[in-house]
């Protein structure tokens, strides 16, 4: 059940999300990171942080991706804040396996640019 | 499915490695093509080269800069005009084209001289214009030109010029993608922050990776007017050399084409902090995510919803009557590399249409990572694709609309195929919510036109074979 919800999730970040195809392994570690813990604070109905441009950055993409995913999965809005924790863990492992440790794009670890 | 081994590849079965038919619950994990490598010798490739990248696509879009092209004639002419980015300072980008135009003797002898004389009457006869980019070609990188030197002599002798040195010759790299490495990492670090823009909204952005064409950039500008938003610097669509100097002052980087532009967004957020922002600039669905996304960086989604509102409003019924008659349509496109991934899910979904091949020139594995994650079960991915893989690919895939080049086009009208110019466009602009609709009375005009029937009626025959009686069906 929980990785039907991790599936759902997973499948809608592909075909949708631009963050988590960045340039190099740390760009995407960043986006994940950064882009899933604002989703985590608006899925679970806090207030996120905009303090730097990089929050308001991950907030804009969250915030599409929390408002798509609330209108296709009905689960979501049952979800308790420990089980929206919990897929977003399950997600975040996803899409770091990959786009990150199993990518064979050979320029993710090129330290330059 | 495994990596695909098509029928003429047979000679050259190092091609395998480039084309995948994605098969069910694969992804980029399993097969991703070899992109972005030396094109296989024995194969007639598509590609442009390293120049062209960084002189036809990037540089010499700008409105008022001359491109000062340090070569033999034909460099210059054949990276001129064939393009279509107009400007609204009456298209100076296209009007003219500079060459040093060299000659054997300043091969032997060395063309610093030659360049600098050129330069000179360059500035001498456009005296309004002030700023110059100088490329290097393949014989003048040969021979170790340094024309670095000669822009700083010219800066000497001319306070009030400003030039920027492009060292990127036709053999530097695979194809025209190392053009836009270099360029994109030159301008960094030697113009960026050399002058202060006049900022004159509290939201600040710049727009990167968006070329103007057919006016595309134009449009998206009423878009950002109506948000209130300051676009610092367009890299580089109707955009000038000074403004791209500024680029250091804006909160945001929205980038549309991160193929050719994504290297500046990146060192722009790493030295100076600026976050980047990747959109999609084609198709209803992802332009209204796309304005969503900056309005919520800057915190004025109301504006954004309501701009959305109004365009939906003027557009949507017109998207909507050709999505009717294109629904179930067979899309080939054979473009750069970023308008795969940024077209597959946006014709898809707002047109009905189903893309089957996709091939990519110059695309980068993460590119391929992108259309395989976006792009549907049973099509073909094709790096580097040939004209005889081409062939071979339309008999398998049965294209309804090929979007590709002219160069590529010519061919697919010989088979009697409806194209779209998917490069230059037919009669764009596509970005945008009025765009898209551009892009499908394009692709529809293209499906139903009677004319590619007749030009498949041998006239010789006393009994020509009749016309297709689905012709205008739609209409």
């Amino acid at each position: 059940m929980m990785e039907d919800k991790i599936d759902d999730l997973f499948d809608y970040v592909q075909v949708r999300c631009l963050w988590q195809f960045f340039s190099r392994t740390w760009d995407r570690q960043e986006n994940i990171d950064g882009v899933l813990g604002k989703a985590y604070e608006l899925f679970t109905g806090k207030e996120p942080s905009l303090k730097t441009p990089a929050d308001k950055l991950y907030y804009a993409d969250a915030k599409s991706m929390v408002s798509d995913c609330l209108a296709s999965f009905p689960w979501i809005k049952q979800a308790s804040e420990a089980e929206i924790r919990q897929v977003l863990d399950g997600l975040k492992v996803r899409l770091v396996e990959n786009v990150i440790t199993k990518s064979t794009n050979r320029e993710l670890t090129h330290h330059l640019y | 499915m495994p990596m695909v081994l098509l029928k003429c590849d047979s000679d050259i079965p190092e091609r395998q490695k480039h084309i995948y038919l994605k098969g069910p619950n694969e992804d980029s994990t399993e097969f991703l093509p070899v992109a972005n490598a030396p094109t296989i010798p024995g194969t007639l490739s598509e590609r442009g080269c390293a120049f062209c990248g960084a002189k036809l696509v990037i540089g010499g879009v700008l409105k008022d800069t001359i491109q000062m092209i340090h070569g033999p004639l034909g460099c210059a002419y054949d990276t001129w005009h064939t393009k279509r980015y107009p400007t609204d300072n009456g298209h100076f980008n296209m009007k003219y084209v500079w060459s040093t135009d060299m000659k054997e003797s300043h091969v032997v002898f060395g063309g610093e001289k030659r360049l600098e004389q050129s330069m000179h009457e360059a500035f001498d006869e456009m005296p309004e214009i002030k700023r110059m980019i100088v490329y290097t070609t393949c014989p003048t990188a040969l021979i170790g030109d340094d024309v670095k030197a000669v822009a700083r002599k010219v800066m000497k002798d001319r306070p009030d010029v400003d030039v920027f040195t492009v060292e990127c010759p036709g053999f530097a790299g695979v194809s025209q993608s190392k053009g836009h490495h270099v360029l994109n990492i030159g301008w960094i670090n030697e113009k960026v922050a050399t002058l202060e823009p006049e900022i004159t909204s509290e939201y600040t952005m710049n727009f990167i990776g968006d070329f103007n064409i057919q006016g595309d950039t134009q449009l998206l500008q009423t878009y950002w007017d109506r948000l209130g938003i300051q676009v610092i610097a367009h890299f580089t669509g109707n955009g000038t050399y000074d403004a791209l100097r500024g680029m250091h002052r804006a909160q945001l980087n929205v980038v549309n084409c991160a193929r050719s532009s994504g290297y500046i967004a990146n060192e722009l957020k790493k030295q100076y902090g600026i976050p980047r922002l990747d959109i999609d600039s084609w198709g209803f669905n992802y332009m209204a995510e796309g304005i969503r996304k900056i309005c919520a960086f800057f915190g004025i989604e109301e504006k954004g919803e309501a701009l959305i509102a109004d365009e939906y409003t003027k557009w949507k019924p017109k998207l909507d009557w050709y999505k009717e008659r294109l629904q179930g349509k067979k899309m080939a496109i054979w473009t750069g590399g970023p308008r795969l991934w940024h077209w597959t899910k946006s014709v898809e979904d707002d047109l009905g249409i189903q893309v089957v091949a996709m091939s990519s020139k110059f695309g980068h594995e993460e590119d391929f990572e992108k259309v395989i994650a976006r792009g549907q079960e049973g099509t073909y991915y094709i790096d580097d694709g040939n004209e005889l893989e081409f062939f071979e690919i339309l008999d398998l895939v049965k294209p309804d609309v090929v979007f590709t080049g002219p160069r590529v086009g010519e061919l697919i009208k010989k088979l009697h195929i409806p194209y779209v110019n998917g490069h230059g466009y037919h009669n764009g602009p596509y970005m945008g919510f009025e765009g898209f609709v551009n892009l499908a009375r394009d692709t529809y005009n293209a499906v139903y036109n009677p004319l590619r029937h007749l030009a498949g009626v041998d006239i010789r025959d006393a009994n020509p074979v009749a016309l297709p009686v689905k012709i205008r069906e739609a209409a």
